[in-house]
């Protein structure tokens, strides 16, 4: 019955996987930053970085769109094909009222603008702007960053509207005769790059015309004219570079690719560029006609372009794959079933115990296999171990946490491990959501680190390490917290001290061999074991307490009780390692500088002391008055 | 004696040790953000006594060594030996040899850099840290002959004099971080050579070790000529300083103290490839010549894949990149107790895995105990 439970959830969950999916406009593959990602991924990182969201909710929107909610890839194509028309989205999110204020913008409680208020603000500080940008970076103001921000936002977000003009069927040509040079239809709306195609048809009239008086003009020579102004204003949104979606002709690797803008300029377009070019063409066409079956008969001759001439440049199923990961938010639902199971859990404490109690630790483990299978797909997307960034370091020691937890609660069937699996779950996702807002989660790994081999070792094992201590801090929490309630109840008592220890042990293994594996990559990569580098020490010394306290309890130096007090006393230790290192900001270890996190370091901090003080002390009393 | 051996063995001795253990290693951390690692790794780890101002504690080595003593001690246990703790066993057993491989490589490992232009060779190992003053007898048009002063001895009032070399240099001040300067007025008639026009002044010392520019006063005495006077040198200087006294020609100058390997490199190529349309780098690599005995062997040396050779090791490091071509740095270290982290981890693997596997099951027994 449990068995087929949770065969059933996974299929649910990994049928995402199982049921191949057409290609479609948001799996078109772009370049950046190194990698080869989905269009989807790219917009809303972009749109994350200018409206601080992944997609723009309903208040944004004006009354007339009525949707609830707009995607980034909706919002991207909107603006693509009407550049004109982007002021109806206020996407730019000021919150500085000093910033908002020296661009002249009226105050908005949204803290929301469009890109046309933004740009007349900033065309009055254009002087300033042009000052603090050649300034290094430590003399410049938090208001200086945040209006260069602002600055930058803006050319990125002109960038994007304009990154597709040259494909827009923007010249319509009305003279018979043209039309029949260029072999369309009078009235045919022709873009930038089809007529650029057919310059060598066009070049004989334009000779003839400039030999001409502008008296002698005829009708065609006075559109002709017209059809240059227009090319000419076209030409000028060939800034727009930031769209990369055009691999380079011969399929290499090292080669960088190019956006449409970028291919107008170098005029050495290869054929299967050039087919590429004019598939997407063909797709904005049919994205503006609103002809949906059209639109999906091109995109699966894009796919086709795609796979065959670029081969082996990228596998196109991990970038569809990748689209999906975006949708589908596992990590959202993994977090929503990890709350559902600590209610469910806290309702159980008091009504239908055993019923609740099963249900809540089939939502942890449904949570559990979300989470699972995000950081799998995580790991097939960019082809490489778990742990790489800061981030994938909180999702990946929560989801040990949460592992951990469930063993425990299969093994004491007391709902103690879900109520453990649902804070370490909860609260673990919770800070790595703040990390996630910073861009793209799945960044290039520089050189050092770009070793499968030792990611797959050392950095898995050392996080493992970090989860299962924490997850043994919290038995010490738990543990306490029990004395408190009941004091006579040694026989229960003895067996969580005893769970309590047996995680110690479990994450001593952890910690001591990610450590000492970590020297070991470290005296491969850089010739030395060991260089009392601040992560490598901080690795050392939750390696020191833990050994410590068990060599303290062993000998009976410490009781339970202090034993619990200093395994509580680790998670310090372990926080201190995780993400107090990065403020010192010397060393090697330089994949997470951050600066904001001191504050909630020490809060952290604060409240372990005061917590675990408190409950040692009160849990001390409570025993001794029982035996007095 | 019996004594000595009952405190030794104490597990408390262990616990208060490993306490100030980590007392050292959150102060050294924290202390490398205002002085640098190496300075404080000199203070906290490598040292054997601390000085907080007037009072010595144990410093890092010290306290290292009283926790391998314990450690070996905890063998003269006679209630471990039996086969329940067999596993506890073979991991104080792999921890031991840790501590020894660490000793070993804190005392007897040298590290240094090897700077290669492309196309040029080397046969020298640079040393992070340490200076020396090379006076070299460039008279004989066949050989150059070396003396060398190293740094221990490059302290003021000095005398530095050796039977191949017919004057004696006074240190007069040697200076960690100095800072050339030209002269603004006439400087004094005691100043020779490039102290005519420039002169050094002191600096403060910079965090990161390989900032700093070490300078040197000295003073030549003995040669009974008009050469006697003062002299000034730093690191890097471009023109050496060179006299010549009784028809022997010498060049003078003050460079990372270098230790001569028996074979030499030479850099072929120098790559360094970036993800393509950004600034991340995605490997560093170089292609060298290992030459010995007038035969060369070709090797790739990349980052994670080094090359050892003789007990040396060389690591792709760093690399300068000039209007001229590429230089590689490449880092070599020749260490002793490199193996023993690797035997250890192995021994202490299988012990903690044996004694999780006898004592884990028993821990997490199927819990019977109500909530009440």
């Amino acid at each position: 019955m449990k068995l087929c439970n949770i065969l059933l959830l996974l299929i649910i969950s990994f049928s995402g996987i199982l049921l191949p999916r057409d290609f479609d406009h948001r799996d078109i593959p772009i370049h950046e930053n190194g990698r080869i990602k989905p269009l989807d991924t790219f917009v809303r990182n972009q749109l994350l970085t200018i409206y601080g969201k992944r997609s723009i909710k309903s208040k944004t929107l004006q009354k007339e769109i009525s949707s609830t909610e707009l995607s980034a890839i909706d919002w991207f194509f909107d603006i693509v094909l009407n550049p004109e028309e982007g002021d109806k989205y206020s996407v730019f999110n000021i919150k500085n009222p000093e910033v908002v204020g020296s661009l002249g913008l009226h105050w908005d409680p949204h803290h929301l603008y469009n890109s046309s208020e933004v740009l007349s603000g900033l065309k009055n500080q254009l002087d300033y702007i042009v000052n603090i940008q050649g300034k290094p970076e430590n003399e410049l103001t938090q208001f200086d960053k945040q209006i260069l921000q602002v600055y930058s936002n803006v050319i990125r977000y002109q960038e994007l509207s304009y990154s597709l003009s040259c494909l827009l069927p923007m010249i319509q040509i009305q003279d018979n005769t043209i039309a029949q040079i260029l072999s369309v239809n009078p009235g045919d709306k022709l873009s930038y790059y089809q007529l650029m195609r057919k310059a060598n048809e066009l070049s004989p009239l334009m000779e003839k015309l400039l030999n001409k008086n502008r008296e002698e003009w005829s009708e065609s020579d006075h559109e002709l004219q017209h059809i240059m102004g227009v090319l000419n204003e076209i030409d000028q949104d060939k800034f727009a570079r930031i769209l990369k979606i055009i691999p380079p002709q011969i399929g290499n690797q090292n080669k960088a690719w190019l956006s449409p803008w970028e291919l107008m300029e170098s005029r050495t377009i290869g054929p299967n560029q050039e087919k590429l070019l004019i598939t997407l063409e063909l797709f904005l066409e049919s994205r503006i006609e609103k002809n949906t079956v059209k639109s999906n008969a091109v995109l699966a001759e894009y796919e086709d372009l795609l796979t065959h001439p670029f081969n082996g440049l990228f596998n196109i199923d991990n970038i569809k794959l990748e689209t999906w990961t975006n949708k589908a938010n596992l990590f959202y639902k993994s977090i929503s079933l990890y709350l559902l199971a600590f209610f469910l859990l806290a309702i159980s404490w008091m009504t239908k115990p055993k019923l609740l109690r099963r249900i809540s630790f089939f939502c942890l483990l449904g949570g559990l296999a979300f989470h699972f299978y995000g950081i799998l797909l995580r790991i097939i997307i960019m082809q490489r171990p778990p742990v790489s960034t800061l981030y994938e370091s909180i999702i990946f020691v929560s989801l040990i946490g949460v592992i951990c937890a469930s063993l425990l609660e299969y093994n004491r069937k007391d709902g103690m491990g879900i109520f453990m699996g649902a804070i370490i779950g909860g609260v673990l996702h919770f800070v790595g959501f703040g990390y996630a807002d910073d861009g793209d989660t799945l960044g290039m790994l520089v050189a050092v680190l770009n070793s499968n081999f030792w990611l797959a070792t050392h950095v898995t094992t050392i996080t493992t390490g970090y989860g299962t201590s924490l997850f043994a801090g919290l038995l010490g929490h738990v543990y306490l917290l029990q004395i408190i309630r009941n004091p006579n109840n040694t026989e229960y008592l003895k067996k969580v001290n005893a769970n309590m220890f047996g995680a110690t042990l479990f994450a001593l293994f952890f910690t001591l061999f990610g450590t000492i594996l970590g020297g070991i990559w470290a005296d491969q990569s850089w010739g030395r074991f060991w260089g009392w580098d601040p992560k490598e020490n901080g690795a050392l010394l939750i390696v020191m307490w833990q050994i410590m306290m068990l060599h303290l309890r062993i000998t009976g130096m410490v009781k339970p009780l202090g034993f619990a007090l200093g395994m509580i006393l680790n998670n310090i230790v372990v926080i201190l390692a995780w993400f107090g290192v990065n403020l010192l900001s010397v060393g090697l270890h330089s994949y997470g500088f951050a600066s904001g996190i001191a504050w909630n370091l020490a809060l952290f901090i604060a409240f372990e002391l005061i917590t675990g003080f408190g409950t040692y002390y009160w849990a001390k009393s409570r025993r001794e008055s029982i035996t007095a | 004696m019996h004594k000595i051996i009952k405190f030794l063995i104490k597990p408390k001795l262990f616990a208060v040790t490993i306490m100030w253990l980590m007392v050292l290693v959150v102060l050294g951390t924290l202390a490398q953000k205002d002085m640098g690692l190496f300075a404080a790794q000199n203070k906290y780890f490598s040292s054997w006594i601390i000085w907080f101002y007037f009072l010595p504690m144990p410093g890092g080595r010290f306290t290292l060594f009283i926790i391998s003593i314990n450690l070996c001690f905890f063998f003269f246990n006679k209630n471990i030996w039996k086969i329940k703790k067999l596993g506890i066993i073979i991991l104080h057993i792999g921890g031991i040899l840790l501590l020894i491989g660490g000793g070993l490589t804190g005392m007897f490992s040298s590290e240094g850099n090897m700077v290669i232009d492309e196309g040029a060779q080397s046969n020298y190992v640079e040393d992070y840290h340490y200076m020396e003053l090379a006076v070299i007898n460039v008279t004989a048009t066949d050989f150059d002959d070396y003396i060398i002063f190293d740094q221990p001895l490059l302290k003021r009032d000095k005398i530095l004099s050796h039977e191949n070399c017919n004057f004696e240099i006074e240190v007069v001040k040697y200076f960690e971080n100095c800072l050339p300067e030209k002269r603004s007025s006439m400087a004094g008639i005691q100043y020779r050579g490039m102290l005519k026009n420039f002169m050094l002044t002191e600096l403060k010392q910079e965090k990161e070790n390989n900032l700093n520019r070490p300078g040197l006063i000295y003073q030549i005495n003995n040669t009974g000529t008009s050469l006697d006077g003062i002299y000034g040198i730093f690191l890097g200087q471009t023109v050496p300083q060179t006299i010549s006294v009784n028809n022997q020609n010498y060049v003078i100058t003050l460079r990372r103290q270098r230790i001569y390997l028996p074979f030499s490199i030479e850099l072929l190529d120098f790559k360094k490839v970036l993800y393509p349309g950004t600034e991340i780098a995605k490997s560093y690599s170089s292609e060298i010549n290992l030459l010995e005995h007038g035969a060369a062997r070709r090797i790739l040396i990349q980052m994670n894949e080094p090359l050892r050779y003789k007990g040396y090791t060389f690591f792709q490091s760093s690399f300068i990149e000039g209007p001229e071509g590429e230089t590689t740095v490449l880092a070599v270290v020749k260490n002793y107790g490199r193996l023993f982290p690797y035997i250890s981890s192995i021994i202490m693997c299988i012990g903690l895995l044996f004694h999780l596997s006898l004592k884990l099951p028993e821990l997490f027994k199927k819990s019977k105990g109500k909530i009440s």
